[in-house]
């Protein structure tokens, strides 16, 4: 296990772009008011917001591999990447390697700066007033949500190397005790999240509703609470076939009535717990038990239904995709969800692989959970009425989708017109989303 | 003879049957309505969705997109502690059916009107009992009206039954579709103090709850070939039918209760009307019992020793109340508004040959089904039951059923 450092971190929500931070670290490191000597710097993001130049740390950084003076060295005790000046030969390889631009020419002609902690003190940070930036242990998101109550019971019986335990339990111990959880038939209570024979899973009230009327029940549980000025968070944790197929008709009149429900769909492409059938979600091409390859048909022969966009025209007040991979843009999502669950419907969609349906390495499944990402297979965005749609990960050149097929053994069949099929989609999907993402398809009036 | 002055402190109103079962259910203070209309059961959907609109009601009124979601949502609530009613009928309660069977084995106290429709096919949209008769094996509660007031009175003492500790489970109150749920009569509206204090407090999630206050599981997976699953299984199966037998209890009692206080007497589980001397019988359910009740008049004073029998409550069937009833008959004709495919004859006609297996002698009993579709079941279709039985009662050989509409 790496050591975990501390290091400035950056919650671009939070930034107004007020500009203090860089006027600190241009105080503190060149006695100038210019911003341009700042080594932090605040820059105007493609979707409005901002985005943040600034060395992170790395823990493999580019910088140090590619410096052909030994002038950059990560030091082991306290992370920080030092730039040594003395033997610097000014090639300026550095500032290519690094994808943050964490490293660049600074005030003195010729010469490299970047950001050195302010030796544990980080004057930016000091500077900001809006919570954007703050000086944390990387791993503290998970030291947060590891701090809160455990609400299931331990020995969940999931699958070697499955996510979705991980999801289950970080997800509800950040919604809290004051929960009625339902988890519909599938993964989440084969795993034993409502007990068996009279043993109880959680530690919250918890109950198996039918695989298909997940939102109705969650729905008369809330309304009753609220009339009884009881807050108590109305909570699913669902598989993919209980919410696209049979459940859709409930999620959707819920969702379109406001219901205040917090719904997260776990979506491993499929019947994953009965067998590995296929669902409305499970992607064209895959081998399922149900679309099987054979010598006249290889795996599924539609696309799946694109279901949180399809949450999005249902009056929703929070559409979000997140990925297992992506933890800190996940929890995130999370906490918005659970505050506009509050106020109405809040849908969070996220993607779980599944190790042992889709035919892959159980220690490769966060890496495929990336890849899926990294090539737009699955594209993390946010919704909601006031603000529209928002990609929370946009990428400038993804992968090709064969690079994230060909790990998975569901995919193993593909012939080059399956694979070209799939990519057309995918890229058909990201058109579609950038195209909501800026404004050029209005979902809503008043959206951006 | 009905009483024509109201009991003190209640009101006279004209309604029909629909309107009767949303009063009855807006006296029961219910803390959840659910809603999804269907022919013949939309006027009461809008009735009651009306009274919460003008705060007659002060309840939540859930508008649902499909039956499936209004058992759902009701299910939700009374685990959360709430009172809750809903109606449906037809391919309403057909679609309605995976909840609604579940709710008796979670022990949830819901009432609800079926108004009661025949099934389709072929496509029709009238009265029939076909649907109610379709869910009788799922552990609920049936009783079947004959008249307006009775349904009126009958949903609030559905409550008091459901919710009854030794009972706890939910109850259907039927009434026929067109006859009972459009036909407008006199009926008297009970003070609603007077039904508070009938009802008395309410506690419907004692039991099983979704409550952060008394976390618990409900219904973790249960059963299995190994471990604690099968006796535990078992006990929820077995407590269930124990629920069911001690209904028959209550419904009598709540029944006695309801004549005590409002001063209308309605037969718990079986009527006998003019049995005394009866040497053959006629047996209904619902509202076709008017009619019979009028055939039956007609043929005493031809001096035929015939009587009636009418079922009120189907689920848990009154076995030994309909054998007690028909003790001392040698022939009964079983009059069905719906059908049992499997044994060609109505579902009553065959539960009442169940019931009269341990008879010390043999009792003829006749299947006659009527009424199918919306068709109505006149005294002069009863008179041909009356004639039948009666040459069963002499000993002629039974045949199929006979069906009453099949030449009208």
């Amino acid at each position: 296990m790496g050591k975990a450092y501390n290091t400035v971190a950056f919650k671009p929500q939070f930034c107004d772009g007020c500009g203090d931070c860089m006027w600190a670290c241009a105080q503190a490191k060149a006695g100038s008011d210019d911003p341009a000597d700042s080594r932090i710097q605040v820059v105007a993001a493609a979707d409005g917001g901002y985005e943040l130049a600034l060395c992170r740390q790395c823990g493999d950084p580019r910088c140090v591999a590619v410096c052909p003076a030994g002038a950059l060295a990560k030091d082991q005790d306290s992370g920080l990447i030092a730039w040594d000046g003395e033997r610097c030969v000014d090639c300026l390889l550095c500032t290519m390697g690094c994808s943050f631009g964490g490293i660049a020419l600074g005030g003195v002609a010729g010469r490299v700066v970047k950001c050195d902690l302010c030796g544990g003190d980080p004057q930016c940070v000091k500077a900001c007033s809006s919570g954007a930036l703050r000086y944390i242990t990387t791993s503290r998101i998970y030291n947060e949500v590891g701090n809160l109550e455990d609400l299931f019971a331990p020995g969940l019986g999931g699958c070697q190397g499955c996510n979705t335990e991980l999801l289950m339990r970080h997800s509800l111990r950040r919604v809290g005790p004051d929960t009625v959880l339902a988890t519909p038939p599938g993964c989440v209570p084969g795993m034993g999240s409502v007990g068996y024979n009279g043993q109880a899973g959680t530690k919250v009230p918890v109950f198996h509703p039918l695989l298909s009327n997940t939102s109705a029940m969650l729905a008369g549980v809330r309304r009753f609470y609220k009339r009884k000025g009881r807050d108590v968070t109305a909570m699913a944790l669902a598989g993919d076939g209980g919410t696209a197929d049979v459940g859709f008709q409930s999620l959707s009149g819920a969702a379109e009535r406001g219901e205040e429900v917090l719904f997260i769909c776990i979506d491993n492409e499929g019947y994953m717990n009965t067998g590995m059938q296929r669902s409305g979600c499970t992607p064209y091409g895959a081998w399922t038990s149900t679309t099987p390859v054979g010598d006249e048909r290889k795996g599924k022969t539609q696309d799946a239904k694109n279901l949180p966009l399809l949450m999005v025209m249902h009056n929703c007040r929070y559409v979000a995709t997140a990925s297992t991979a992506f933890m800190e843009d996940l929890y995130a999502k999370l906490d918005k969800a659970i505050a506009a669950s509050q106020r109405g419907f809040a849908y969070l969609h996220v993607y779980s692989p599944c190790t042992t349906g889709w035919r892959f390495p159980a220690h490769h499944n966060i890496e495929v959970a990336r890849k899926a990402v990294e090539s737009n297979f699955v594209m993390l965005w946010e919704f909601d009425p006031e603000s529209g749609l928002r990609i929370t990960r946009p990428l400038d050149n993804p992968l090709p989708v064969s690079e994230y097929l060909k790990g998975m053994g569901k995919y193993r069949h593909l012939d080059q017109d399956q694979i070209e099929h799939i990519q057309d989609k995918v890229n058909e999907n990201a058109e579609l989303l950038a195209s909501l993402s800026r404004g050029r398809t209005r979902l809503f009036p008043g959206s951006s | 003879m009905a009483a024509i002055m109201p009991e003190p402190g209640s009101k006279v109103i004209v309604c029909d049957g629909n309107e009767a079962a949303a009063w009855g259910a807006a006296l029961s203070r219910p803390d959840m309505v659910a809603v999804y209309p269907i022919t013949p059961q939309s006027s009461l959907a809008e009735k009651i969705s009306q009274f919460i609109a003008d705060g007659i009601i002060d309840a939540e009124l859930m508008d649902v997109e499909g039956e499936h979601s209004v058992l759902s949502v009701l299910q939700g609530a009374c685990l959360a502690g709430a009172r809750t009613y809903t109606a449906s009928c037809g391919q309403g309660l057909a679609f309605m059916f995976e909840p609604y069977w579940r709710t008796p084995a979670l022990r949830l106290p819901i009432v609800m009107s079926i108004v009661t429709r025949d099934g389709i096919s072929p496509q029709c949209v009238w009265g029939g009992q076909q649907d109610a008769m379709t869910v009788r094996e799922t552990g609920w509660i049936h009783m079947y009206c004959e008249t307006v007031q009775e349904v009126l009175d009958t949903v609030v003492m559905a409550y008091k039954i459901a919710e009854h500790h030794d009972v706890m489970l939910p109850v259907s109150v039927c009434h026929d579709g067109n006859y009972l749920s459009f036909g407008s009569v006199r009926a008297e509206l009970p003070h609603q103090t007077e039904v508070d204090d009938f009802l008395g407090e309410k506690n419907v999630n004692w039991h099983v709850a979704l409550d952060p206050d008394r976390p618990m599981a409900v219904d973790p997976l249960t059963g299995g070939a190994s471990g604690p699953g099968p006796s535990l299984f078992v006990r929820y199966r077995k407590g269930l039918c124990e629920g069911m037998q001690n209904a028959l209890r209550v419904i009598t009692e709540v029944h006695e209760e309801w004549s005590r206080r409002f001063g209308r007497y309605h037969a718990p589980l079986v009527e006998s009307y003019r049995m005394d001397d009866a040497g053959y019988a006629v047996m209904t359910i619902g509202s076709m019992s008017g009619a019979g009740k009028d055939a039956v008049d007609a043929a005493r004073e031809r001096g035929e020793k015939v009587g009636l029998v009418k079922v009120k409550t189907f689920r848990p069937f009154p076995a030994q109340a309909v054998a007690d009833a028909l003790a001392r008959v040698t022939a009964v004709g079983v009059v069905d508004r719906s059908v049992s495919f499997g044994w060609n004859s109505g579902p009553l006609c065959q539960e009442t040959r169940c019931a009269l297996y341990s008879s010390p002698r043999h009792i003829s009993v006749a299947s006659f089904i009527g009424g199918l579709a919306g068709a109505d079941i006149t005294v002069k279709h009863f008179d041909r039951v009356i004639r039948d039985t009666a040459e069963r009662a002499r000993g002629a050989p039974i045949s199929g059923p006979a069906w009453l509409n099949e030449s009208d």
